[in-house]
């Protein structure tokens, strides 16, 4: 190939959101360039703001505690405490993991810790984060009340 | 003061007046952003979403009825491996007990 020569690109991924002539821009259509999974939490109930501070409090919160936090948003199937459990079952060294299951249109809220975590996060612990995510909630503060229920329960866990 | 000028000062221009601010206050008001906030008691109609650090950590368990595969990333090679134990129903099964609070509002 010499210099100045021009070649189709034949891989399936294209160099930039702007390969097709004529198209939407970026900053007009971001799916372009978002994951399926960036696409779902952009289409959700927080701004691109409050998913950034969101990333970074998961991020923080389990770099600080070598703990996995996550934060679960939806509806919870009856009996929301064993649905939540089967949750974080899911996660990879569930024994590790600390799971926030909100349900806003059910109006609750479980927090479930794994058999190791349990031993950083008490009991009462995780029910002193609860009960400030749920009046945050009552106020109709979701991001700030995860925002806040992570800070506590990672404060309760202490450094790893 | 004729009847015209009193009409334009007194009718005309207080109309326009208003007329403008209220098209600049509906012009303002960013209402598609306003109704995705959410409000206790209001419905909540979006997707079941997870948010986690690290999107691998999750194991696609027996259970499909929980959030969008898709956002957690189900093909992810952790989904296949790692010792699972499993119980009757094919649910995995921790060695110990979970703990926890839960609240209301």
């Amino acid at each position: 190939m010499t210099a100045g020569e021009i070649r189709e690109h034949t891989s399936e991924q294209p160099l930039t959101a702007l390969d097709a002539p004529g198209g939407e821009t970026i900053s007009a259509e971001p799916e372009q360039v978002t994951s399926d999974a960036g696409v779902a939490a952009l289409n959700g109930p927080f701004t691109t703001r409050q998913l950034l501070r969101l990333d970074e409090a998961l991020r923080m919160a389990d770099e600080q505690t070598g703990l996995a936090f996550s934060v679960y948003l939806g509806d919870l199937e009856e009996p929301v405490r064993q649905h939540a459990e089967k949750l974080h079952k899911q996660l990879e060294g569930s024994e590790l993991a600390v799971l926030i299951a909100v349900s806003p249109n059910q109006r609750v809220l479980e927090i479930v810790t794994g058999n190791e975590a349990r031993k950083r996060i008490s009991d009462r612990d995780a029910k002193l984060a609860a009960l400030s995510m749920a009046a945050a909630f009552a106020g109709g503060d979701l991001a700030g009340g995860v925002l806040s229920g992570l800070d506590q329960l990672a404060s309760h866990a202490g450094r790893s | 003061m004729s009847v015209l000028s009193t009409v334009l000062i007194f009718v005309i221009i207080p109309l326009a007046a208003v007329l403008i601010i209220s098209a600049l206050a509906m012009a303002g008001s960013d209402r598609k952003q306003r109704s995705r906030r959410y409000r206790p008691g209001r419905p909540y109609d979006f997707q079941p979403i997870w948010f986690l650090a690290a999107p691998e950590q999750v194991n696609a368990g027996p259970d499909r009825t929980g959030p969008d595969r898709r956002a957690l990333h189900r093909h992810e090679p952790h989904a296949i491996e790692g010792p699972v134990i499993e119980d009757s129903s094919g649910a995995p099964v921790l060695p110990g007990p979970t703990g926890g609070a839960s609240d209301r509002w």
